[in-house]
């Protein structure tokens, strides 16, 4: 790993989608030399002179003559940056008109996945994750939210691009540029139809780390941005620097720590009848969830690159009698609906349009299990 | 012309209800006012929330504004009290990380973003000054005089009038195109514009 | 584009336009979200010239916008003005006149059931939700040490412990990208409405 490899300094970190669409303006701090309107030729020249660099990578592939297959290469490698490489970095989250400075810490070191995301600027939350545990900081709610995966999973899990993927996508290189003074492929990721969003993504030649990236909806209007601001990517980080900031005092705690329970073989299997075109199921546990005794089957929907998990869990007796009324929530640009099929409640969570996760969760249905594995597939 | 007659109209409106022009009064101002609290505080996080807390305060105190002063004199002072008031109630010394302490090149790294919360470090991002720096660049040369008169001198139209030699309905008729300039690439930018953005030339 | 429009918007951003028309454009301003983002743009333009060292949040206007929706309106008596609709501002008004708190199963948007209900049948589906689950739940969990928080009535709008659950055990089966997208969102998911706390500073509360 080079010097330059190592630490990327990034200057920019302007959401600036964020200020045309919310009429907000919200630049970020960054260290930059002073430059007055008369400095301008340098750095005009600088962007001018976008595709000068060229990489180290053997098969930086040429636009548009390159096989159809390159745009999906850098979509694996920057997966596998994102999910093996040390890296350290801040960035800017746009949706909705708000801007919101976080920051990533992120270590794979024997194995083991560390992971701290933290909130800088607004709600002081933080997710932390070390190995199978996944502990989610709110200090707006003064809780705390354990969680305990499975060990096995713990690399496991995120979807794979394939050719499955390319039927459901336009995947593109659309240009070289320099962003922040680094040499970028701009990857576009294109929905065919209106189950899926869409991305651009900047990814650094040299690490395949997506210095930028667009979620788009199917018109290719930008509706959610993440720029790095700075970025290392250290041989070594220290366990300290997993450490919440956050102080716990008087905090409630919940937990699932009695662990999975043991697949519910013998209960209800629960399906899809019918997904939206190229997504299959892609996993399936029983677990309990933090705060909660009950089992809930997890189930997980992908297309290769939008995943949709859905949860059931049996209605509790005080709900039963509960109307069932079916809602509606947003993460960011990320779906969920909630709504309850034969005395059971389903949820469904997924960074995809709010109709597919509806779609999705309206066609749960509960199968005997000798019925589940000729449909699975 | 009035001094102040454009804050004015939007805080009557807002003493009468508006909510909404209130956003106006504080998309204009927020970076003054961030940039006046950090006179103050050097954590730019804390800047932020002091100059919320003093548009709030505003807000809250507008019905007792009676226009005696600019609209912006009066905000200002709001923002240095609050700005004093957070200085002196602070107990707790601001977060840090040291997490990168045992590795070498984030050391760098960490000398770096220690600079960025010094005020002197503290710029607008490179990304949104080189497009506003380029638009300017390639504005016709009475386009551009006029813009930076104003917004980097803080002329008024008269005085740009007399510098310019050219009567003020020009000037503000420059003055507007200029922005229209500028805002388009802005936009471009902004809407997503890929490969015009990133090619602006 | 009205180009006429934007030159004297121009105008009055430079204080340079007359009083009379000050006041019909500023009328025009408060309720034109697309008029608001061009002054804004505006004044990023100038900073932007002025290299001015300031940090420029959008976060920060928003912010403010969104507390003082929760506001009353300073002289309300020409009736409800019609603030621009935004999403928060149905749901955070009904929460603070019924006084809902913590409970409601769903969430950090509420949006628009698909049944078009107007604003309170909505909160009355809302409600009709057991809102003491979560927290039932939680009594009956593991906990450390259990304490209730006095939620401030706008908390209707903030995700409920649910709904974190389920983000993060999807999180596991996301792509690298949309995972970081989805946890991203759920962290900055309060700066909306953070700021509409009591000034009191919770203690061991430390952003």
């Amino acid at each position: 790993m080079s010097a330059s490899e190592r630490f990327i300094a990034l200057t920019l970190a302007w959401t600036v989608a964020g200020a045309a669409l919310a009429g907000e303006a919200s630049p970020e701090r960054t260290p930059v030399g002073e430059t007055s309107p008369e400095s301008t030729p340098a750095q005009k020249t600088s962007l001018d002179q976008a595709p000068a660099h060229k990489t180290s990578l053997e098969s930086a592939p040429a636009q548009k003559t390159s096989p159809e297959s390159a745009p999906a290469q850098w979509l694996e490698r920057m997966n596998r940056a994102l999910t093996t490489r040390n890296y350290d970095g801040t960035f800017s989250h746009w949706h909705g008109g708000q801007v919101e400075m976080l920051r990533i810490i992120h270590r794979v070191q024997d194995g083991t996945v560390s992971e701290r995301l933290a909130s800088l600027d607004g709600s002081g939350r933080e997710f932390i994750r070390a190995g199978p545990s996944l502990t989610c900081y709110l200090p707006d709610k003064r809780t705390v939210l354990v969680e305990q995966r499975p060990p096995q999973e713990s690399l496991v899990g995120f979807p794979a691009v394939n050719d499955q993927t390319a039927s459901f996508y336009d995947i593109r290189e659309v240009t070289h540029t320099r962003l922040n003074r680094r040499s970028t492929h701009v990857i576009t990721v294109s929905p065919k139809d209106e189950y899926r969003y869409g991305y651009r993504l900047w990814i650094d030649d040299s690490t395949a780390m997506p210095l930028k990236t667009q979620l788009c909806d199917r018109r290719g209007h930008v509706i959610e941005q993440i720029v790095f601001a700075s970025l290392t990517l250290p041989a070594h980080i220290p366990d300290s620097a997993f450490k919440p900031d956050v102080s716990t005092a008087g905090f409630q705690w919940l937990r699932n720590e009695s662990g999975p329970p043991a697949p519910a073989a013998a209960t209800l299997a629960w399906n899809a009848m019918r997904l939206p075109p190229g997504f299959r199921m892609a996993a399936r546990s029983a677990q309990t969830l933090p705060g909660s005794a009950d089992p809930v089957d997890h189930l997980v929907f992908t297309d290769g690159l939008a995943s949709v998990s859905v949860f059931v869990e049996a209605q509790r007796r005080e709900q039963a009698d509960q109307p069932a009324v079916p809602e509606s929530a947003a993460v960011g640009s990320s779906s969920a609906f909630s709504t309850v099929i034969d005395g059971h409640k389903i949820t469904a969570v997924g960074e995809v349009p709010p109709d597919t996760v509806r779609f999705i969760a309206s066609q749960l249905k509960a199968e005997e299990p000798a019925a589940v594995s000729s449909r699975r597939r | 012309m009035s001094a102040d007659a454009s804050d004015l109209s939007l805080v009557r409106r807002v003493q009468r209800g508006d909510k909404g022009a209130f956003d106006a009064l504080v998309l204009k101002y927020q970076h003054k006012l961030v940039k006046l609290v950090m006179r103050y505080v050097r954590n730019p996080a804390e800047a932020e929330d002091i100059a919320q807390e003093a548009f709030i305060k505003a807000y809250r105190a507008l019905p007792q504004f009676r226009g005696d002063s600019a609209f912006y004199t009066w905000l200002y002072r709001i923002a240095i009290n609050t700005a004093k008031n957070a200085v002196v109630s602070r107990d707790r010394s601001p977060i840090e990380y040291d997490l990168d302490r045992n590795t070498e090149e984030s050391y760098d790294m960490q000398g770096r973003m220690k600079d960025s919360e010094t005020p002197e470090g503290l710029v607008l991002t490179e990304e949104i000054r080189s497009t506003v720096n380029a638009a300017i660049d390639a504005l016709p040369e009475d386009l551009r005089t006029a813009i930076v008169l104003r917004e980097l001198e803080g002329l008024s139209y008269e005085e740009i009038a007399a510098a310019m030699a050219c009567p003020v309905g020009t000037v503000r008729s420059r003055i507007f195109r200029a922005r229209e300039a500028i805002d388009r690439r802005l936009r471009e930018v902004f809407e997503g514009g890929l490969g015009r953005a990133e090619e602006l030339g | 584009m009205n180009e006429e429009l934007d030159s004297q918007l121009s105008a009055m951003f430079d204080d340079e336009l007359a009083p009379a028309e000050c006041e019909l454009l500023a009328r025009r301003l408060s309720r034109d979200e697309q008029l608001k983002a061009r002054w804004g743009r505006y004044a990023v333009i100038g900073a932007a010239i002025r290299s001015e060292r300031g940090v420029l949040d959008a976060a920060l206007a928003g912010r403010v916008s969104a507390v003082i929706l929760a506001e009353p309106a300073l002289a309300a008596a020409q009736g409800a003005r019609r603030a621009p609709a935004r999403w928060w501002q149905p749901l955070a008004g009904a929460a603070v006149a019924v006084g809902v708190a913590v409970g409601s199963v769903l969430w950090l948007r509420a949006q628009a059931p698909f049944t078009a209900a107007p604003p309170s049948a909505h909160l009355t589906a809302t409600v009709s939700v057991p809102a003491a689950a979560v927290l039932s739940a939680a009594a009956a969990g593991a906990a450390d040490s259990y304490v209730v928080p006095r939620a401030p009535a706008v908390r209707a709008m903030v995700p409920s412990t649910e709904l974190a659950n389920y983000v993060v055990a999807h999180s596991v089966f996301s792509s690298p990208v949309g995972r970081r997208n989805l946890l991203s969102a759920f962290m900055a998911s309060e700066s909306g409405t953070a700021a509409e706390e009591p000034p009191v500073e919770p203690e061991g509360n430390v952003r």
